[in-house]
């Protein structure tokens, strides 16, 4: 399976505009911010590749700099072999990014209009464009709003549009930012299977994937990238990054006679064998088995609490984005 | 090669949207147009207050009517040269749109082409309507090559266009506050010779004050479209203004193209492309 995504090494600090000029008036000065720190990471072609982490965390930035949107201070960022700042504009025919960014759409124009717009502007033919935007409105159930204008839909929809927008060129390499942020839940599982469907197809698209909604990064995500305070914390799979926080679990077993059963096992043990065992030789009925397992919540938690700069010290440490 | 081949689809497609934006207020297209016929009528009486009083040594002026419609019409259009795309890239920086059209494979000149294309139709339309309300309904009368007028038009207009991707570039970084936008903007009306002689800067501001009009490209245009379409010359007449002219565009169009991709890269560095 080949790169799709490579990032090494990647820095981001934002510049203060004018510092120095600033400085020489004396006024204060504000310190530059640092959102990216020496990040590294691949991502396999057909991957559903997840990034998680707070506010403020880099996830945005990250994806920018994927999309060329905004230059690295150190590193680099390649797309199926192209550099992101070397050879952009290659790179942005090969990457869609969908934003929860209501603001990157002409809000005068309608839905189709929108589209129809972005999708001259990626070199189709007015037939060829007109065709897709047709699919992806189907696919992504818009049809009813292809002719109202941006401005007069609703944030799901605003949302879904996005998306549309993202795959108008068919690009190998899709950046989805927060793409079931604002949709109902029933349009959320279908956007996640929709997802699940571009990374399977022939040839693969790979998704480079964000959200806060972290059991869908379980469930959509082969890999995931936690990101604290612009540091790559951990990368695996969701199974092995729970397992990093404690390969414990807790089981709650009840029985027919409301008797409640709770204790604490370590992955692949014997005590639930045992457990078992020992209530069916009293006799009892088992009505319901619960596991309660460590999450990605549980990891992220922990992640931020070991990055949290100790109390006193807030003044003299770097301002993170 | 690529980019060249898809540049009239991409040109098409932001006059397309624009068109598409421009008739969504159609309210302000019509009162535009009466506005146009405002000021042709009040300036026609105002001509006749000077009727038969005019210097001869202005020779442009023995009809100001006339002189004025081609100032207006020709500044609007240089003024469009000039702003369009530091407006456009506003625009796009206030709407939030700027990132998503950057997004996609379009090259740096395109962009800078095709988002002022609309914005040219469009003065074409209200600069040929300060001309055709002028001619229709109070006999102004042209003359001379209209061939080399338009040649004199699209030259300071690429010219001031060097100074509107300067501008652009002002907008991308600083966002307001653009010096060339105050320079030109309002340096052109008084020092181009828009509504009156130049040489008259000389007699009542000094010798000083009256080059200024030398330094800004709208009076050079000015000069050889009205040389041309009032007075009647031709090309051998024109040399001085077509000269300098060209002067100015082999100085300002690689220099601005090299400050507005510098623009670009900090705003990118900065991460302040949808900041406005």
């Amino acid at each position: 399976m080949g790169l799709a995504i490579s990032i090494q090494n990647l820095s981001k600090t934002y510049p203060v505009p004018f510092r120095r000029v600033r400085a020489f008036f004396r006024r204060p000065v504000k310190e530059p911010v640092e959102a990216l720190r020496d990040v590294s990471f691949e991502v396999h072609t057909g991957e559903i590749f997840g990034l998680i982490g707070r506010n403020g965390a880099g996830k945005t930035t990250l994806t920018k700099i994927v999309a060329t949107l905004v230059q690295p201070t150190t590193g680099s960022v390649a797309v199926r072999g192209h550099d992101s700042v070397r050879d952009d504009e290659h790179v942005r025919r090969e990457v869609g990014l969908s934003t929860a960014e209501e603001r990157s759409f002409y809000w005068r124009l309608t839905s189709e209009q929108n589209l129809l717009f972005f999708a001259r502007l990626h070199g189709l033919s007015d037939r060829a464009a007109k065709q897709t935007i047709k699919d992806l409105f189907a696919k992504l159930e818009l049809e009813e709003v292809a002719r109202r204008r941006f401005g007069e839909l609703s944030t799901g929809n605003k949302q879904r549009l996005a998306v549309a927008r993202a795959m108008l060129s068919a690009p190998p390499v899709l950046l989805l930012d927060e793409p079931t942020r604002s949709l109902d839940p029933l349009a959320a599982q279908r956007m996640r299977e929709m997802i699940r469907s571009l990374a399977q197809q022939d040839p693969p698209i790979t998704i480079l994937f964000t959200s806060h909604n972290l059991a869908e990064v379980e469930t959509l995500c082969e890999r995931v990238a936690i990101i604290s305070r612009g540091h790559i914390r951990a990368i695996d799979t969701p199974t092995n990054l729970r397992a990093l926080t404690s390969g414990s679990e807790v089981v709650h077993i009840t029985v027919s006679d409301g008797e409640k059963v709770s204790f604490t096992r370590q992955h692949n043990d014997e005590r639930l064998d045992e457990e078992l065992r020992k209530l069916q030789s009293r006799g009892a009925k088992i009505i319901d088995i619960e596991t309660e397992r460590p999450t990605l919540l549980d990891v992220l938690e922990r992640y931020e609490t070991e990055d949290e700069p100790q109390k006193g010290t807030e003044g003299t440490q770097t301002k993170y984005y | 090669m690529n980019a060249l081949r898809l540049l009239p689809r991409r040109i098409f497609a932001f006059v397309a949207r624009d068109f598409r934006l421009f008739v969504s207020y159609r309210m302000q297209f019509f009162l535009r147009i009466v506005s146009v016929l405002a000021v042709v009528t009040t300036l026609f009486f105002i001509s006749k207050i000077f009727a038969g009083f005019t210097d001869p040594q202005f020779s442009q002026w023995r009809d100001p009517l006339a002189t004025w419609l081609t100032g207006l019409a020709v500044l609007n259009y240089f003024m469009t040269g000039f702003s369009s795309l530091a407006n456009s890239i506003r625009q796009e920086q206030m709407q939030g749109t700027l990132e998503s059209v950057l997004l996609t494979p379009i090259n740096l000149p395109t962009v800078i082409v095709a988002s002022s294309a609309w914005d040219f139709l469009e003065t074409t339309f209200f600069s040929f309507l300060y001309l055709f309300f002028g001619r229709v309904f109070f006999g102004v009368q042209y003359r001379g090559s209209f061939l080399l007028a338009f040649l004199f038009l699209i030259l300071t207009t690429v010219v001031l266009s060097c100074l509107g991707i300067l501008s652009a570039s002002f907008a991308m970084v600083f966002k307001r506050g653009d010096p060339f936008g105050i320079f030109i903007g309002a340096g052109s009306a008084l020092f181009s010779g828009v509504f009156f002689p130049t040489q008259l800067l000389n007699t009542y501001a000094g010798p000083k004050l009256g080059s200024v009009s030398l330094i800004l490209p709208t009076t050079h245009g000015l000069d050889g479209i009205r040389q041309v379409l009032i007075e009647g010359h031709g090309l051998p007449e024109v040399a001085e203004p077509l000269f300098t002219l060209l002067g100015f565009l082999v100085v300002l169009l690689p220099f601005s193209l090299w400050v507005f991709s510098r623009a670009v890269r900090r705003a990118k560095r900065e991460g302040s492309l949808i900041q406005y």
